[in-house]
């Protein structure tokens, strides 16, 4: 079912919505926009091309987050978190909607499951924002993603100028929109025009067929000496990564709480080991295990790339290293070893 | 699946129940712990299997990964030989009967048990790796687990006499006709009528035959890696070959991160791989 939703009233429902919900919705910071509670500012900012800086998997997944609080060094402890209202995140880029469904794989596998990102994962609703003209950052149809695509979504905007329209994909979404008027045949047959068009305007970033097997194959060449050179080992690429879930559980002693927070494959301390030995002493190694991990293990667990095309680590990397273009170097890499 | 009242990073309430110096050096120390709760008790031995590991936990310490070092039916107790290094295995060392502590698990596969039935099993560890292979013994010794396996050869190495562990239960192995026990040391030393050299010489020494065995490796990587190509040598195949990972980890469940090479997460396809598994794997070890 489509519906049309009027620009003018979009802070209108959302505000209806805040009493069932815990609304998160795209809001203006600096010179960025962030997902922020909507309860607190009543904005809404879905007039930006690029998505948000800072990923929404801190929605499910936050940078830091009490796992439990205890009373004395062994004695007695409490689970923490207690969520009151299911989150509802407004305004979700396909390609951060599809790495909620990826990190659920990790999170919510059969064998163990997480129970910090389920508690606020479960009933939460997803409305996505479609990608009318996706900036040269992204690459989202290259890693099997579209600009309007559905994966992780119970309902879809598409920007019609004065108003959106919502496609309805989900029966938990089906209840927050129907009292909007439905959309003409006229509005219809313009959102599978912008959509097609959207899709049609990205061109393939680099070449994937066969690259997990390059990838395997080029583990031990000198390619990742080459292209990590330039890295500063900062670890941006991977903290804005909607997909990167790698996480540090500490104990903070003043708050008597443990604690996770994200954690990077990028530093040199995530894999120094008791002896001194580190198995991936230098930003090579480190870069290869980051590429590796998404474009070749996320497919030996599950057989899809771990990676959305949401072009965050392309925009935000201090140095301008560009994954497409390390990706597409990897592919032509062992042609090369090949002719040799 | 463990999930502990639906939450895997919650500890489960455990005392000690006896602690005390495995070496005269006090550098390692064992820990035997009883459960607060029963229903957490019947869960673990419902799922422990030897070559498990557990996370033990102290507030304010954090965590740390180690080795159970004894079998099912030696009682209602899970033991740890605990070597002194950092912050957490310092405070460890503290602890004293009566003491209260928290643990997660079992985690990771354990030794395939089920796959050995049948064959000899060699046995070779040295250092406190030797924890878990302490407790694959002590499984095997068990009168209902003893015919599941044909011949059973230990081979144990410590630096110094001082060093070894569980002494007087080792000592008696000597005097038990179904196994062989190959005890050594660094450098010679008075009274010591075992063994001298290193582990990898002892095993060519005692040349296992590899027909159909599987051999067990846990020590010091130093030991493993010169270990390994005397086996080889021997005739054991890479399938027939088996160790266990000590990596670094932090949720011990395939969450975090941690401890991934390749296709695998130590903590959960792990600790447990045999050198074939390990050969596939990429060189990030
Ligand atoms: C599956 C598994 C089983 C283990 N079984 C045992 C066991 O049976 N007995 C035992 O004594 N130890 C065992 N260990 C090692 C034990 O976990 C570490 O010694 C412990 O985490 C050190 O904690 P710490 O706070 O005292 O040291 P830290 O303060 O963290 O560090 C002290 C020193 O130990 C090193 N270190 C830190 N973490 C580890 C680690 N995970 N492995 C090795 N060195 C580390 C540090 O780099 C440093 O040099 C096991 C580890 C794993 C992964
Ligand atoms: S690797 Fe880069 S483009 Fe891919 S999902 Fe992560 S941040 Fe986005
Ligand atoms: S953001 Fe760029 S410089 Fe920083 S760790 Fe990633 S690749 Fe290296
Ligand atoms: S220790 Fe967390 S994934 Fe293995």
């Amino acid at each position: 079912m489509m519906y049309i939703l009027e620009k003018k009233k979009v802070e209108q429902v959302l505000s209806a919505w805040n009493k069932a919900f815990d609304v998160y919705a795209p809001q203006k910071v600096e010179n960025y926009t962030q997902f922020l509670p909507f309860e607190k500012t009543k904005t809404v900012a879905l007039n930006h091309a690029h998505n948000t800086r800072y990923p929404p998997k801190a929605l499910f997944f936050p940078q830091s987050e009490i796992m439990l609080k205890y009373n004395s060094r062994l004695g007695r402890f409490e689970e923490s978190g207690s969520k009151t209202k299911p989150m509802l995140i407004f305004g979700v880029r396909p390609c951060d909607a599809m790495a909620f469904s990826l990190m659920d794989t990790v999170f919510l596998s059969e064998d163990y499951v997480d129970p910090y990102w389920k508690a606020k994962r479960e009933d939460s609703i997803v409305i996505g924002f479609g990608c009318s003209t996706p900036p040269q950052t992204c690459f989202c149809t290259t890693v099997g993603g579209a600009p309007f695509s559905h994966t992780g979504l119970d309902a879809i905007l598409t920007d019609l100028d004065k108003a959106f329209s919502v496609q309805v994909l989900t029966n938990k979404a089906e209840n927050l929109f129907k009292n909007l008027p439905p959309a003409t045949e006229d509005q219809i047959n313009e959102v599978k025009k912008i959509q097609r068009k959207a899709t049609e305007s990205m061109a393939p970033a680099f070449q994937t067929s066969g690259l997990k097997q390059k990838l395997d194959l080029i583990f031990e060449s000198p390619y990742w000496e080459t292209i990590a050179e330039s890295c500063l080992g900062c670890g941006i690429c991977t903290y804005l990564c909607p997909t990167c879930f790698c996480f540090d559980i500490v104990d903070e002693i003043q708050r008597k709480e443990r604690i996770r927070n994200w954690d990077t494959c990028m530093f040199r301390i995530y894999s120094q080991e008791a002896s001194g030995h580190n198995p991936r002493p230098s930003n090579k190694e480190r870069t290869r295990q980051r590429l590796m991990h998404k474009y070749s293990y996320w497919l030996d667990h599950i057989g899809e790339i771990g990676c959305t095309g949401c072009g965050r680590c392309v925009c935000y990397c201090p140095v301008g290293l560009d994954i497409r273009a390390m990706l597409q170097t990897a592919s032509e890499y062992e042609s090369e070893v090949a002719r040799a | 699946m463990h999930d502990n009242g639906h939450n895997p990073y919650k500890p489960m309430p455990m005392h000690v129940v006896r602690a005390y110096y495995e070496s005269n050096d006090r550098s390692l120390k064992t820990l035997e712990l009883v459960f607060d709760r029963k229903a957490d008790q019947i869960e673990f031995f419902e799922k422990f299997n030897p070559g498990q590991f557990c996370q033990l936990s102290i507030f304010g310490k954090g965590e740390a990964p180690f080795g159970v070092a004894s079998a099912a039916w030696e009682g209602d107790f899970v033991r740890f030989t605990i070597q002194k290094l950092g912050s957490f295995t310092q405070y460890a060392h503290t602890l004293q009967a009566g003491d209260p502590i928290g643990m997660r698990g079992p985690l990771g596969n354990g030794f395939p048990l089920e796959a050995w039935k049948g064959k000899t099993l060699v046995i070779i560890g040295g250092g406190c790796a030797f924890s878990t292979l302490y407790a694959l013994t002590k499984h095997v010794h068990h009168p209902q687990n003893r015919p599941d396996y044909d011949q059973l050869i230990v081979v144990y190495g410590a630096r110094t006499s001082g060093l070894c562990m569980y002494k007087h239960d080792i000592q008696s192995w000597h005097q038990r006709d179904d196994m062989q026990i190959h005890q050594a040391i660094d450098v010679p030393e008075e009274d010591w009528s075992h063994h001298v050299g290193y582990v990898p010489d002892v095993v060519k020494e005692v040349a296992p035959s590899p027909k159909n065995a599987v051999a067990i490796v846990c020590g010091p990587p130093i030991m493993t890696k010169f270990t390994l190509p005397v086996l080889v040598e021997l005739g054991f195949s890479p399938e027939s070959i088996f160790t266990s990972l000590e990596k670094r980890m932090k949720c011990g469940i395939g969450k975090c991160g941690r401890c991934n090479i390749g296709s695998k997460y130590i903590c959960k396809d792990g600790p447990v791989f045999s050198l074939k598994e390990l050969q596939e794997l990429p060189d990030d070890i």
